[in-house]
């Protein structure tokens, strides 16, 4: 009797128990879903009361009318430079110099290894003003240069893979150079190869990171031909403030979180990894 | 040639970082700095040059037309006029605490919730991880123009739901009781996934053996829960409670993307005022000391939490 009562409270709570994670899911995928359903209705699906909760005929067009306002391929392309150049420029800047903190041994190295600490420390807006003015010195405006560069190092990159290379056997190292390996190709050879997880993971959060980046672009970027995918999202935010573009408005959203979406389904390995190796660590 | 190599590896490992007495380690030391060389000076001309320029800034009135050696020098002017006589920035400083507080507050519950139950004998771990990670890694511009539509007065679906249940329209976003309850919510959902991964992670770093112990003295799930797993995930809460916080202050994209500050700069923030009060009416040194105020906040916080955790660690 008593058993039996038991075990019904068991199967009680376990129903419990995926109830709350079904219904936290949907929750979770309602939005994707909602701006996916709204972007192939018709605008007046959407406007009419009540609202359609489908579209009767699915309205592909509304991606090709979409492509005729904003040049999509474009805003990829640009989007996708700038990424992958910063990603690029990220991995390298902060594995040479987290080698160099954790494998050389120069007069400073604590000193300067405590200033980068220091410099994670610096949120972005504080440095937005005056980044904002060197930039426009440099002549930077409204280029790929002024996108890219002045985020091609990061003191969090340096310090995660510093933290990595320290612990690489010096043995590794010292043998290759008993081959008559110069640095550089110690450097390239060997620890470049052992950090690929930690590089994945770095990589993948940076990617994220410029992918989305919104207020850097905006103030940089005037002329379209070198609008990134949220700059254009923005424009079409405010074409689509009247009502009869919303289908067009969630088009563009569509296309503009499907590259990242897809990309985490592929990666979502490293991202869970980096968050439990970096996050807790830090 | 090739150099000997026995003393080199004895010695690099033993000897301090002073002036190394060997030419071999002498040029090994020139390429330490050669590879730093490059990051180091980016970081001083991308972040510490500029935090301290933003500082000098924030003690003059300054344009960015104006020469940098002719800004009129104006002492804590800036700091007074923002406190004192600014009636927007007082109110962005008063929403962005509460907008930090109130996801802070729910991240830290909900997201212990998802991974207490995450954690349990359960079905698919993975897949359920990917669908409550999906917003952390969309781009919050994008999420703000969703729910923007999601919450619209008119067409939004969320109305649409209140008037099938026979409940009043609601203004949301367009009311100024309401509109920064809603960025809350909107911010909760995005970044929920996130503290309940990093949560997983603390959970799993707890070892078995203590409630099994627990167990056999026949204790229950809830004083389990009490007695181990809480004063264990004290650290990762903490964790949680600091990242979020510092995140959450500096909201940006969220905000611009939903209400732009309106109405009546109910959801008027911090970073997003100091934003136009910059680059919409050019008064840089204004603007600077807001985010030198922001920034003192934070750093406050982050010295609080290294304190916190050397004391746990140490003690």
């Amino acid at each position: 009797m008593m058993q039996e009562r038991n075990l019904l409270l068991e199967r009680l709570g376990t129903a419990l128990k995926y109830a709350i994670l079904i219904i936290g899911a949907i929750m979770m995928v309602f939005p994707f879903a909602w701006m996916l359903d709204a972007s192939l209705m018709t605008s007046s699906e959407i406007q009419r009361r009540p609202p359609a909760l489908y579209p009767a005929e699915v309205q592909w067009q509304n991606f090709t009318q979409l492509l005729d306002v904003l040049p999509f391929g474009r805003l990829y392309l640009n989007s996708l430079i700038v990424t992958i150049s910063t990603v690029i420029g990220v991995l390298f800047t902060s594995s040479l110099a987290g080698f160099a903190f954790a494998k050389y041994q120069f007069p400073g190295r604590e000193v300067l290894f405590y200033i980068i600490l220091a410099t994670m420390m610096i949120p972005f807006f504080v440095t937005l003003i005056p980044v904002f003015y060197i930039v426009r010195q440099l002549g930077w405006i409204d280029s790929y240069q002024g996108l890219i560069l002045p985020s091609i190092t990061s003191a969090y990159g340096i310090f995660l893979m510093r933290q990595f290379i320290v612990s690489i056997p010096d043995e590794l190292l010292d043998a290759a150079r008993i081959d008559g390996a110069p640095e550089p190709m110690i450097y390239w050879r060997i620890i470049i190869p052992l950090t690929r997880p930690a590089l994945a993971t770095l990589g993948t959060f940076v990617f994220i990171g410029s992918w989305n980046a919104f207020l850097w672009p905006l103030l940089v970027i005037n002329s379209r031909d070198l609008y990134t995918v949220p700059l254009g999202l923005n424009t079409l935010r405010t074409f689509a403030a009247e009502a009869r573009n919303l289908n067009l408005l969630m088009s563009g959203t569509v296309l503009s979180v499907v590259p990242t979406l897809i990309l985490f389904i592929f990666l979502q390995r490293y991202f869970i990894q980096g968050i439990t190796l970096t996050g807790l660590k830090g | 040639m090739r150099p000997p190599n026995v003393s080199i590896n004895g010695q690099a490992r033993w000897r301090p970082a002073s002036w190394p007495s060997s030419g071999l380690m002498r040029r090994r030391m020139i390429w330490g700095y050669v590879f730093i060389a490059i990051p180091i000076l980016w970081l001083l001309v991308f972040s510490l040059g500029p935090i301290l320029f933003s500082g000098w800034v924030s003690l003059h009135r300054w344009d960015m037309i104006t020469p940098v050696a002719q800004m009129p020098y104006t002492g804590l002017e800036n700091y007074d006029y923002i406190f004192t006589r600014d009636n927007v920035f007082p109110k962005a400083l008063g929403n962005t605490f509460l907008f930090a507080i109130g996801g802070v507050t729910t991240n830290v519950i909900l997201g212990l919730a998802f991974a207490l139950l995450l954690n349990t004998k359960i079905r698919g771990r993975t897949l359920w991880r990917v669908l409550y990670f999906l917003p952390v890694i969309t781009a919050p511009l994008a999420l703000g123009v969703i729910f923007a539509f999601m919450f619209n007065r008119n067409y939004g679906v969320i109305n649409n739901l209140l008037v099938a249940l026979n409940l009043p329209r609601q203004g949301f976003l367009n009311d100024p009781n309401q509109a920064m309850f809603v960025l809350i919510a909107i911010a909760v959902y995005q970044y929920v996934g996130y503290y309940i991964v990093i949560y997983l992670a603390g959970l799993q770093d707890i070892p078995q053996d203590y409630y099994d112990a627990a167990r056999v003295d026949g204790a229950s799930y809830w004083q389990e829960l009490w007695y181990i797993t809480l004063p264990l995930l004290r650290p990762v809460m903490l964790f949680i409670i600091v990242t979020n916080t510092i995140g959450a202050l500096q909201v940006f994209d969220l905000v611009f993307a939903t209400t732009g500050g309106a109405p009546a700069n109910s959801t008027m923030t911090v970073v997003l005022y100091m934003y136009n009060t910059a680059f919409k009416y050019s008064r840089m040194g204004r603007a600077s000391a807001m985010a030198f105020v922001l920034f003192g906040i934070i750093l406050l916080i982050t010295i609080v939490q290294l304190r916190l955790f050397r004391d746990r660690t140490t003690a």
